[in-house]
């Protein structure tokens, strides 16, 4: 099967710094992989650099076949790529209604589908984006990406910080958007355990560098590498 | 103390009068609120706009809406030229109100070249039109002015709220690079609302060269006033702007009533001032 | 010769031997101005709020000038104007008029127009003891100056003066006006005349019953039309400038009212005779294009190479009046005081004005009395068939002409 992204070579970071280096890795449709690390290696700046919103200084990124590593955010967008940032970044001013539709794009993901994955959206659908609790805007950033229609999904830390009722809804919604609608993903997360079970694949970054790639079932039944890089295990 | 029938004609002819306010605003408060460009030179363009209606109308006895219909499109050119003039440059809120200040500096030495620094004065017989209404008179082209500037800012309003290019823009207006991350291309929208900005300020043209008088300083005479129905109005809500302009031309008319109209200029910085101490929900 | 003669000359030795000879035998030279130019500097304001009339002042200069040249210039040397732009800023006027008198090193200055630059300028040219003559300023209280000399006769009090020609004016109609609202701009020529008209209406038992002020640059008359209408009186009086006239009679138009006789006082005179609001409404003035005036001295030819002039600047309104005829004067001032001193020294020309009476297009000008004025002669004009015609004092209209009642 033909990859949907691959990654080869590429260095990135912010102004001068460099934050991520020769980096590469791939993946193909359906399939989800979880970016693994402790706080600060460049999880978010890979997620950020392929959505084009840092300075890349080397290597190629490929969509689908096609090279985006060159193009503005707004043309990587329109050719699949959807972002969950780590900040959410809702449109405060926005109702959530519209949040979804001034970003929609037309494809499978409509705006009752979206509400349909989160029902809490619907209730809340006049209201302004600014008046959403945490949990709720995480659950807007994630169906404002959808609305999009993306052929990957970039998912930045989508558990961190909300009440564990909350985490688990959103787990749920998750395990059905990868299990069920198979959309290709990248979720970055701190907490190897919540994600590796419904990920394929995974990757663990080191001082901006791959330092371990393979399945995810693989990490689960030998937990060693997550043990090194990350110190710790059953969390 | 003014009779009832004064103070109902005051507050008519305020009313009436804080139209112009709130059409002037209208494009200021979109290029303002969604660019976050200060467009100083919106005024400059609604009397270059005027002057080519009168132009139109005194020499070549062209009906004014011909004559809007014929200024609108040149404005918006315009407005599109000095919008990729901002984006060439990648002008920032506080630049483009020198470089705009300086562009309305420049119409008005050339708006005095060709027209002169005299005053001019499009007469037509609608100015001194007026309906009687009971013991109030309603003076038409105001009225129709009114009517128009309803239009359209409740017709801008629906668009920000229920078009896709009306939402993404307000999406770009409160952040921009995460908007471009979800594909909306604020910079084909932000000449949009550049050139939409600028159509405004031709219709607002036409009915300053109706309603009031020509001359090339009088540029400068709504800039205060304006921008006060702006921010009261709230940056980037077209309906806010003509509420809150003809909150302001008939705060003025009261002033003028009941007060001294040596007053009036004061008035709108102190509702604006008072406004902004009381600071409302809605603000 | 002063001093500052004396170092020009010695840059310019063949020039100022010419003028040296200019200087000692005058009537050698009479026929046709030479030599080195005696250059006069002033400013207008050009751009600006009071940009509305500089071009009028500037036609009206750029003709006395060649006029002056074609005739003997400044005891016999040509005469070259040094015009800058004001901006309509009396800070501006004022460094400007600094920067004639020591920099560029100007002969002679000439006033700007409108009160404030004229005030400015006047601290300068007081300074360096030069004489300026202005021709505009409507309170001549201001011009504590005695080197400063106005071109056009308000009189030393023509708030108290010529009010009563207005209510001479009005006591002369069939039926006269009992009562008077007063509507004026708080521009201070035009509320300085105002205060001076209630007074003076109420001493002759004409009542006010509203007297309003509004701030220059209003937008909107549509409240002070109001409280006119309602207060309905036999006269209006307007203090207004430029178009506010057209403006508030517009407004009360709106509201169905028309003042029965009205008044303005320094509006700009074309709009207003044009505009069906201005038939027969009355305004003030001290000449127009008409007998007795046509008749004094030079004023036929200015009056017809100003309408020639105005109209291809492309003015709305090419008819010689006050603004115009105000700059023309104080050239003829200047001319006169120059010529009849024999003299380019500030001091000698101010004294000979001061003895002399000067024949201006406004007619025998005298500068002996308070604050250097003479005479007062402001007069009424009012709007007939769409044009300007002086209906009062009787001794200034036209054969035919009449004060028209309404």
């Amino acid at each position: 099967m033909a990859d949907l992204l691959s990654v080869e070579n590429l260095s990135a970071g912010y102004g001068r710094a460099v934050v991520l280096s020769d980096v590469a890795f791939a993946l193909g449709e359906g399939e989800a992989l979880a970016v693994l690390g402790r706080n600060g290696v460049g999880k978010t700046t890979l997620l950020d650099t392929l959505v084009g919103v840092t300075r890349r200084f080397a290597g190629s990124i490929a969509l689908g076949g096609r090279e985006v590593g060159t193009l503005a955010p707004e043309m990587r967008a329109g050719l699949g790529v959807g972002w969950v940032p780590q900040e959410r970044n809702i449109f405060r001013s926005l109702s959530v209604e519209e949040n979804l539709t001034a970003v929609a794009r037309p494809g499978p993901w409509t705006i009752e589908r979206v509400f349909g994955l989160f029902p809490r959206l619907k209730e809340r659908a006049r209201q302004s984006g600014g008046s959403l609790s945490g949990g709720e805007q995480q659950m807007l950033a994630i169906g404002r990406a959808l609305a999009t229609n993306p052929r990957l999904l970039l998912l930045d830390e989508p558990t961190e910080g909300l009440a564990p009722i909350i985490v688990q809804e959103l787990l749920a919604a998750l395990t059905r958007l990868l299990r069920e609608e198979k959309l290709a993903a990248i979720i970055v997360e701190q907490h190897a355990q919540k994600i590796l079970p419904i990920t394929q694949r995974a990757l663990i970054l080191e001082r901006g560098r791959i330092v371990h790639q393979s399945e995810s079932a693989a990490l689960l039944a030998d937990p060693a590498p997550l043990e090194r890089f990350l110190g710790v295990t059953g969390r | 103390m003014p009779s009832g029938t004064l103070l109902g004609q005051a507050l008519i002819s305020g009313v009436l009068a804080g139209g112009m306010y709130g059409l002037l605003a209208l494009g200021l408060s979109l290029s303002w609120g969604l660019l976050r460009l200060v467009n100083l030179s919106h005024f400059a363009l609604a009397f270059l706009a005027a002057y080519l209606t009168y132009e139109l109308g005194t020499t070549y006895h062209v009906a004014p809406w011909w004559a809007a219909a014929m200024v609108v499109p040149v404005m918006l050119m315009i407005g599109l030229a000095q919008h990729w003039l901002f984006d060439r440059f990648k002008v920032n809120e506080l630049a483009s109100l020198l470089i705009t200040f300086s562009f309305a500096v420049i119409l008005e030495v050339a708006i005095q070249l060709y027209w002169t620094a005299d005053y001019r004065r499009f007469e037509t017989h609608y100015s001194t039109m007026s309906i009687k209404v009971g013991a109030f008179y309603i003076p038409v082209l105001e009225l129709a002015l009114c009517m128009v500037a309803g239009v359209l800012a409740w017709g801008t309003w629906l668009w920000l709220r229920k078009t896709y290019v009306g939402k993404a823009l307000r999406a770009a207006a409160e952040d921009a690079d995460i908007a471009a991350a979800y594909g909306v291309d604020h910079k084909k929208l932000a000449y949009l609302l550049s050139g939409m900005g600028a159509a405004y300020a031709a219709i607002a043209g036409t009915f300053i060269a109706l309603i009031a008088t020509l001359a090339p300083a009088q540029i400068w005479a709504w800039l205060g006033v304006v921008f006060a129905v702006v921010i009261i109005g709230r940056l980037g809500n077209p309906l806010g702007a003509l509420l809150a302009g003809m909150l302001i031309g008939a705060s003025e008319s009261i002033a003028m009533a009941i007060f001294a109209p040596a007053w009036a200029p004061v008035v709108s910085f102190s509702v604006l001032i008072a406004i902004l101490l009381w600071d409302p929900e809605w603000l | 010769m002063n001093h500052r003669m004396g170092a020009w000359r010695r840059r310019h030795v063949l020039g100022g031997f010419v003028g040296l000879a200019a200087l000692g035998a005058p009537a050698i030279v009479r026929a046709a101005p030479s030599g080195a130019p005696v250059r006069v500097g002033g400013t207008l304001s050009l751009t600006g709020f009071l940009a509305q009339t500089a071009i009028i002042h500037k036609i009206a200069a750029e003709i006395m000038v060649e006029d002056i040249n074609s005739r003997n210039g400044f005891i016999g040397r040509p005469v070259e104007y040094i015009m800058l732009d004001d901006q309509s800023k009396p800070d501006v006027a004022r460094s400007l008029y600094e920067k004639l008198i020591t920099v560029d090193k100007v002969d002679l200055i000439m006033g700007p127009y409108a009160t404030a630059p004229i005030l400015a300028a006047m601290g300068v040219a007081q300074r360096y003891g030069k004489v300026m003559i202005q021709s505009s300023m409507g309170i001549p209280h201001l011009q504590t100056y005695d080197m400063a000399f106005p071109a056009t006769p308000f009189g030393p009090e023509p708030d108290k003066t010529y009010p009563n020609v207005i209510l001479d004016a009005m006591a002369s109609l069939p039926t006269p006006p009992k009562s008077m609202v007063i509507v004026t701009s708080k521009f201070p020529s035009a509320q300085f005349m105002a205060k001076g008209m209630r007074l003076e209406a109420e001493k002759r038992g004409v009542k006010v019953p509203l007297y309003l002020e509004y701030e220059a640059g209003n937008r909107d008359f549509g409240a002070i039309a109001a409280r006119v209408k309602e207060a309905n009186a036999d006269f209006l009086w307007v203090g207004s400038l430029g178009l506010e006239s057209n403006q508030l009679l517009e407004a009360l138009r709106k509201l169905d009212y028309t003042p029965k006789t009205s008044f303005h006082l320094y509006p700009a005179p074309g709009p207003l005779a044009l505009s069906p609001d201005g038939n027969l409404v009355w305004c003030s003035t001290f000449l127009e294009p008409d007998e007795p005036f046509m008749s004094r001295p030079g004023m036929k030819k200015i009056a017809e190479l100003y309408k020639e002039r105005a109209t291809k600047a492309n003015l709305p309104y090419a008819i010689i009046d006050a603004q115009a005829a105000g700059m023309v004067a104080a050239w003829q001032i200047l001319e006169a005081g120059v010529n009849g001193a024999k003299s380019l020294e500030d001091k000698q020309i101010a004294a000979w004005l001061k003895k002399n009476v000067v024949t201006t297009v406004y007619g025998p000008t005298k500068f002996d009395g308070l604050y250097n004025h003479g005479e007062p002669a402001q007069l009424i004009r009012q709007v007939q068939d769409k044009k300007w015609k002086v209906v009062w004092p009787k001794q200034f209209v036209a054969p035919g002409v009449k004060l028209i009642a309404t």
